[in-house]
């Protein structure tokens, strides 16, 4: 099926108290002229008169795929199958989570159904955190923390309730966690639609449009729990045959920990490039278009997740070079 | 002498059709076979009668999409629809509420009438609800998770339900209701109950089937699906079932020891195209199926022949029935084309 027909989803994250309802109602009383379906989990908050909310229950299912951490959102395969049947096109689906959600397995459901991949395609995780409440969150909550490491634009709402100085370190502790998210910082949730909904960030075409910013840091294996990101870069050309055996066994092996995983690959003897991304051990790529004239042909690929062996991936990583 | 004849010849010459404009999610007959409701996605029947296969009356029914539909315990057919209703429609299109559910979608819907008496179910989330033929309720079932296939056996005595982890068998006029598990991991898509109540099949997430045999648990593992298993028909007399998901039709048999360690017998392949739905003939060993090009074809179980009912290019086939003396054929697609072609011999 073209990629024309598919309908963008936008999933929406956030402990309680952040601001997501407020951004949902934001983005659904704007004028915009366009048709959203929105999948709630809390019913009753909504002001919206002309979009369809859909009511919904978190039911997360593990595969018997062999894949221990491969987990899909039954409810939502049936509302997507349910919402495509209906008359008149949607632009979008905005699929808000609870507070406690971790993100994985709403995405892992668009990778992994073949009949939600038909029809839709995930556009971005939004992940809305609250400058006040935020670092307590993420010592306490596991899910915090995922949230952000999972976020493609991160809303950084309540501003107005912390000093500028308190509101650098938190940016800068959401930078430690997840180093290639775009942050808007706002009060009252107040971000532009465009910030917000068609960002593509799950389209492999724009896996890493926005440049990570490649700290040479120090190759310290993190021991810890926290949730970091991490990124390479090599010059020579990728062996497709040892890339493919080396991604596919850390993914198998370290998956659970790796939340996400993207890259853009210089293949040996190939003028296209290749995209990569995984979450968790669920793995997608493909060509897209050509390298630009003169631009070098750098392999980059980056891993968000924990306990991650920043020397063993280097290594890792090197060794696909032909 | 030969003549050429094409896979729209049957359709052509023999049958009824209409461009509906809305995706076409089920057909079934009423059970005096007198009618056939095409369900749309803009919660629409469009209600066909025997008596004047010219005239397509739409009837209004679901503010959205009609998401299940199924015959009626009395003449005319029930639908649940993302509006949160249940609804019964008389042939003469008059629509009736059963039960509303305010903003849940009633997913799945099931009838059953026999000389005595009738009954309806529908699911919403995790509660499947029992109706008699009156339209009152008589029971909510709970289940552990949402409850995605919906079927009473043969007999009317039992209602099947599929969900997250296995399948529930309730006995429908148990004084205490204590249900029989059927448990296997996983997420299971839908169920379909054998029709001398030997066993209970469901489709799962996976790309394969599930089943159980009643008599003694014996699970049966049904796999090496390419696509979603999502529609399944047992044979009349129960020997074979048929299931959508792979390139042709897939009949496991459920006869001399079957399905267990039989390979399944395949028909109507070789297109390296997706089968989207079947529908066994409700009287004869012919199973009726479509595809996800849009081709409709009847393939007979016993010579395997395969008779072509509609050519492929009106868009991948969702819905497919007959009526009870098996003389027509319902189809429709996802882009809204809908048929009945009549198989009564002249």
């Amino acid at each position: 099926m073209p990629e024309m027909t598919q309908v963008p989803v936008t999933v929406l994250t956030g402990y309680l108290g952040a601001g997501k309802t407020t951004l949902l109602n934001r983005i659904l009383s704007e004028n915009h002229g366009r048709k959203y379906a929105v999948v709630i989990n809390e019913f009753g908050e909504l002001g919206v008169d002309n979009d369809l909310v859909v009511d919904a229950d978190e039911e997360v299912f593990e595969m018997n795929n062999g894949c221990i951490c491969c987990t899909v959102r039954g409810d939502l395969i049936r509302i997507v199958g349910g919402l495509m049947r209906r008359k008149g096109r949607l632009d979008g689906i905005i699929i808000e989570t609870t507070g406690l959600a971790n993100p994985a397995p709403v995405a892992q459901t668009f990778f992994v159904d073949d009949g939600v991949r038909a029809r839709t395609r995930l556009d971005a995780i939004v992940t809305v955190v609250d400058a006040k409440h935020l670092l307590a969150r993420l010592d306490d909550s596991h899910e915090a923390e995922e949230q952000v490491a999972f976020a493609d634009v991160i809303v950084l709402n309540k501003t107005d309730l912390v000093t500028p100085e308190e509101l650098d370190a938190v940016e800068a502790r959401i930078r430690t966690i997840n180093r290639f998210a775009r942050i808007h910082r706002t009060t009252r949730s107040a971000v532009a639609i465009a910030d917000v909904l068609d960002q593509g960030a799950f389209s492999l075409d724009r896996v890493l449009a926005r440049e990570p910013e490649f700290l040479s840091g120090e190759d310290e294996h993190e021991h810890d729990e926290d949730v970091r990101s991490v990124s390479f870069e090599v010059e020579r050309p990728i062996d497709p045959e040892k890339f493919n055996a080396w991604i596919s066994t850390l993914l198998a092996e370290k998956g659970q920990d790796l939340l996400r995983t993207k890259g853009i690959l210089a293949y040996k003897g190939e003028d296209r490039r290749f995209a990569f991304q995984a979450v968790h051990m669920i793995a997608d790529g493909d060509y897209i278009g050509p390298w630009k004239e003169g631009d070098p042909r750098h392999s980059r690929l980056v891993f968000i997740g924990r306990n991650l062996n920043r020397p063993e991936l280097r290594h890792g990583f090197e060794a696909c070079q032909a | 002498m030969s003549e050429t004849i094409g896979p729209d010849f049957l359709l052509e010459s023999r049958g009824t059709h209409r461009e509906l404009s809305a995706f076409v999610v089920a057909a079934a007959f009423d059970r005096t076979g007198r009618a056939c409701a095409f369900a749309l996605g803009d919660g629409t029947l469009a209600i066909v009668s025997r008596a004047d296969l010219a005239a397509w009356p739409v009837v209004e029914v679901h503010d959205g999409a009609v998401l299940s539909l199924a015959a009626d315990a009395r003449p005319g057919f029930v639908s649940g629809g993302d509006d949160g209703k249940l609804r019964r429609v008389g042939l003469d299109g008059a629509v009736q509420d059963v039960a509303a559910f305010g903003s849940r979608w009633v997913e799945q819907v099931a009838g059953f009438a026999d000389a005595k008496s009738g009954l309806l179910a529908c699911a919403v989330g995790r509660t499947a609800h029992v109706y008699d033929a009156a339209g009152q309720r008589l029971k909510s079932f709970e289940h552990p998770s949402t409850v995605t296939g919906l079927a009473f056996d043969a007999k009317g005595k039992r209602l099947a339900a599929s969900h997250y982890n296995g399948a529930t068998l309730w006995f429908v006029a148990a004084k205490t209701d204590s249900p029989r598990k059927l448990e296997w991991k996983g997420s299971h898509t839908g169920i379909t109950v054998h029709p001398a109540g030997d066993a209970v099949v469901t489709a799962m997430q996976e790309n394969s089937l599930h089943g159980w045999r009643l008599s003694d648990g014996q699970h049966m593992r049904m796999s090496g699906y390419p696509g979603k298993t999502a529609s399944m028909s047992f044979s009349r007399n129960g020997k074979w079932l048929a299931t959508s998901g792979a390139e042709s039709v897939v009949l496991w048999p459920f006869h001399g020891g079957g399905p267990m360690g039989k390979a399944p017998t395949e028909l109507a392949g070789g297109d390296g195209v997706l089968c989207t739905c079947v529908a066994f003939s409700p009287q004869h060993d012919a199973v009726a199926a479509g595809f996800s090009d849009g081709l409709v074809c009847l393939a007979d179980v016993n010579t395997r022949r395969i008779l072509p009912v509609c050519g492929p290019g009106r868009g991948p086939v969702s819905a497919l029935a007959w009526n009870p003396d098996s003389s027509l054929l319902a189809l429709g697609t996802e882009t809204g084309f809908a048929a009945l072609v009549d198989f009564t011999k002249r």
